[in-house]
């Protein structure tokens, strides 16, 4: 169809010079003459998170969006700059509110690396519990956020509802429901006891229970694939080309995980599968997720069966309290040396904690982890000056900034109504993106 | 000229036997009675139970859209919240379940400060929610309740249909009227549905006009007294059922207020009792369209007279009727997402339009051969 321009003597409403919009210059005033429409979704919107979204739309269809993302930008890297190694723990788990185990064993193994740390072996499964209840956490809460996108409230309550009992075993095994700072370099903060141990293996067949119906409430609802199905397609080769992660990249067909390639904590030591789909549409990024939650269930199964078998104790590193030995006497150090007593008992308020990592020092030079978190990998980089308490530097690449490109780049041709499905079917999560 | 064509309720009226002592009976006199002998009262009285002002004013006018608003609203955030396992509205009146309140949010719209942005249309913009009433109250005029009817014509059908039909325009002018972008893809997308569903709608209900050969309710209703319109042709009812369901923008559908998409397209920019307002009017347009399915499909006002309710018994027959009906339209929203509109569309311009026209052609088909 010819297309046909008219000067109109219309110009953007002089708010939108106030807004400093990422947008290339005269990006505003061509759509005004065009029979375009930009729209700006978010960052007061009940379906854009903190984030906005610059869409240009040609009658229903978007021919681009541009994100405006830093509305929930903390400064997390600069942050940890002026705090000690441990103090850092519960700081790099804030990003992605229910996926705190696997931020922490990111950073946590970087400072293993670097001190040469080698865990227990009940921590390590411990970690992997901790880190796949996590990732079914995530899972479920970006299933619910899908399904409060595509209008099924249902489908919002009822994953919220289970990850509820997730929350609930978070708490039995650290005393929080999210943001756990449980686990600490050398190993984990305390040890799990049978009966919570137990309560987690109930949960695992209690979501496998409630997983089905959500399946016949939501994920096998026609509505629900008509709306996701051959949305927003990604092809294999353009997912590698935007740097998709995790279960997005996967579910374009990329047989990529970190927790396969190169395997940390327990995850070589159990058997489980990499899921992958093939289509590369919303509908498949979904699946690929719901699909995972079936893994992560039978991992932590699996995991909790040999807990079971292992004596208990023994879940933090004697490395760590050796270190600590060697540093004093290097420094020749004053105070709480090796001839005097070390404060125990009421009047030591500040712990174990501080006495074990208080002056925790890294040696120079820069280590870097990949540990596959739930929405795909993240990256932390620490560069130590090798005297100092705190990181001289510290690098965080979260999944979401990583692969917010491919989910604008996806957006091209869809729908309006589609912004939000592709959105949900992301589970785009700015906090953890912005950090 | 209130003293005949009133309506009948023997329960208000008529002298109540209280008890029998020995041989004398001993009679309540009924309140409207005690009225009906002071001045002014008695007049205001007699207008009140005059029988088009009756239908307007109680059943199933005013009164009854009340009553549907206030408990559908309640009912609708208490059966999602049940399949949600949650409570849904408790705090209000904790006693009886949280009854009141869509009243107390209504009180609280009240308190709250009318926004209207400096881009609106500022007469256009208060005015329409005002407006809308006019063509949501007006089929009442044409939807007889047994024998509490405002107008008795042999177009009822036609005409309320007409009116109904004129809702969407008052929205596409609301989302006009506000100015903003939102409210402008929402009046799009109410113009898209509007044209998706509607076609489909009349001539369904054209069909069963065809089929009882006459678009009087009394007539229609009197036909469907063996057997229901639903039994004779089915597609009609589903085609209505369906058009419903997109015309009054439930799920399914509930494509031009998506709030997670367009923030509740055309009503964006309200605030205060205005969008409490413009909120109700789908529900309003829920409860008309659903009074025209059961007199269309579900034998309107058939059921078993109720002696002491009088006039009133057909016409609480129609309005639970209706009330179900509703009910069961704001189920939806605990099973389905919402479409999206070009998908929306499609089912309305194919399959629904399809159905349809085979609905016309079963009805046709009962016209010929005649009404058993």
């Amino acid at each position: 169809m010819k297309e046909i321009s008219v000067e109109l003597p219309v110009e953007p409403p002089l708010e939108v010079k106030s807004l400093f919009l990422p947008v290339p210059p005269g990006l505003m005033e061509e759509s005004y003459k065009k029979d375009e429409l930009v729209i700006f979704v978010g960052p007061q919107h009940g379906g854009s998170g903190h984030m906005r979204i610059i869409v240009r739309l040609k009658g229903d269809v978007i021919i681009e969006a541009i994100p405006d993302p830093g509305y929930v930008h903390r400064g997390m890297e600069k942050l940890a700059e002026n705090r000690l190694y441990i103090q850092n723990v519960p700081l790099l788990e804030r990003p992605a509110i229910m996926d705190c185990a696997n931020f922490n064993i990111g950073y946590v193994r970087a400072i293993e690396k670097a001190l040469d740390i080698e865990v227990p072996e009940r921590a390590k499964y411990i970690r992997t519990i901790l880190a796949e209840l996590c990732r079914i956490g995530t899972h479920l809460y970006d299933a619910g956020i899908l399904s409060v996108f595509l209008g099924h409230t249902t489908g919002f309550m009822w994953p919220f509802a289970m990850r509820e009992m997730i929350c609930e075993a978070m708490m039995r095994v650290s005393g929080a429901r999210i943001t756990a700072s449980y686990i600490v370099p050398g190993g984990v903060r305390r040890d799990v006891g049978r009966d919570v141990l137990e309560y987690i293996r109930e949960v695992t067949f209690f979501i496998e229970r409630k997983t089905k119906d959500f399946e016949k409430i939501f994920i096998m609802n026609p509505v629900t694939a008509a709306r996701l199905k051959d949305v927003a397609t990604i092809s294999k080769k353009d997912a590698i080309k935007y740097g998709l992660v995790g279960p997005f990249l996967r579910a374009c067909g990329v047989e990529y995980d970190t927790r396969a390639v190169e395997p940390y904590e327990a995850y070589d030591q159990l058997s489980w599968d990499v899921v992958v789909a093939d289509e590369g549409d919303s509908y498949a990024r979904f699946l690929v997720r719901v699909n995972e939650i079936a893994q992560s269930i039978s991992i932590i199964r699996q995991a909790v069966s040999i807990l079971r078998s292992m004596p208990e104790g023994n879940v933090i590193s004697p490395d760590i309290a050796e270190k600590k030995k060697k540093a004093k006497k290097a420094e020749g150090e004053e105070g709480e040396g090796e001839g005097k007593k070390e404060v125990k008992g009421p009047s030591d308020v500040k712990g174990k904690f501080y006495r074990y990592y208080g002056r925790l020092t890294l040696p120079p030079g820069e280590y870097t982890t990949v540990t596959e978190a739930a929405r795909g990998t993240v990256l932390y980089t620490i560069v130590s000056d090798g005297q100092s308490t705190v990181p001289y530097r510290l690098r965080v690449v979260t999944p979401g900034w990583l692969y917010l490109k491919g989910f604008m780049e996806s957006l091209k041709g869809c729908r309006l109504a589609d912004l939000q499905a592709v959105y949900g079917s992301f589970g785009y999560f700015p906090p953890e993106a912005d950090r | 000229m209130f003293r005949e064509n009133m309506v009948h309720i023997p329960f208000l009226t008529d002298k109540i036997l209280l008890f029998q002592y020995g041989g004398s009976a001993v009679y309540g006199n009924p309140l409207v009675n005690v009225f009906a002998n002071v001045p002014i009262l008695n007049f205001i009285l007699a207008a009140i139970f005059w029988r088009p002002l009756f239908a307007m004013l109680f059943i199933p006018g005013l009164v009854a859209i009340m009553l549907v608003l206030g408990i559908i609203i309640w009912f609708e955030r208490k059966i999602t919240a049940k399949v949600q396992w949650r409570y849904g509205p408790l705090e209000v009146s904790r006693s009886i379940g949280g009854v009141i309140q869509p009243l107390a949010d209504g009180m609280r719209y009240l308190f709250q400060e009318v926004i209207v942005h400096r881009e609106a249309h500022r007469p256009y913009f208060l005015q329409f929610p005002l407006i809308s009433f006019l063509p949501v109250l007006l089929p009442i005029l044409v939807i007889p309740a047994g024998e509490i009817y405002a107008i008795k014509t042999p177009y009822a059908i036609q005409i309320a249909i007409a009116l109904v039909a004129l809702i969407p325009i008052v929205l596409i002018a609301i989302g006009w009227a506000s100015n903003s972008k939102y409210a402008y893809i929402g009046s799009m997308r109410e113009v898209f549905m509007y044209f998706a569903y509607e076609i489909a709608m009349i001539i369904a209900a054209m069909a069963m006009v065809v089929a009882y050969g006459s678009g009087d309710a009394f007539v229609i209703v009197q036909k469907q007294s063996i057997v229901p319109g639903i039994l004779v042709n089915p597609f009609a009812c589903l085609v209505f059922f369906v058009a419903t369901i997109m015309a009054t923008a439930r799920f399914p559908f509930e494509i031009p207020d998506a709030d997670s998409e367009v923030v509740f397209g055309p009503f964006v920019e309200y605030t205060g009792i205005i969008f409490g307002v413009v909120m109700t009017l789908a529900y309003e347009k829920l409860y008309i369209l659903s009074l025209l399915l059961s007199i269309l499909f579900l034998g309107g006002w058939n059921g078993p007279y109720i002696v002491w309710l009088g006039d009133l018994s057909p016409a609480i027959w129609l309005f639970i009727k209706a009330f179900v009906l509703v009910m069961v339209f704001v189920f939806f929203r605990t099973v389905y997402g919402r479409y999206r509109l070009d998908q929306a569309v499609r089912i309305g311009w194919s399959s629904l339009l399809a159905l349809s026209f085979i609905s016309l052609g079963v009805g046709v088909c009962i016209a010929s051969v005649g009404w058993f």
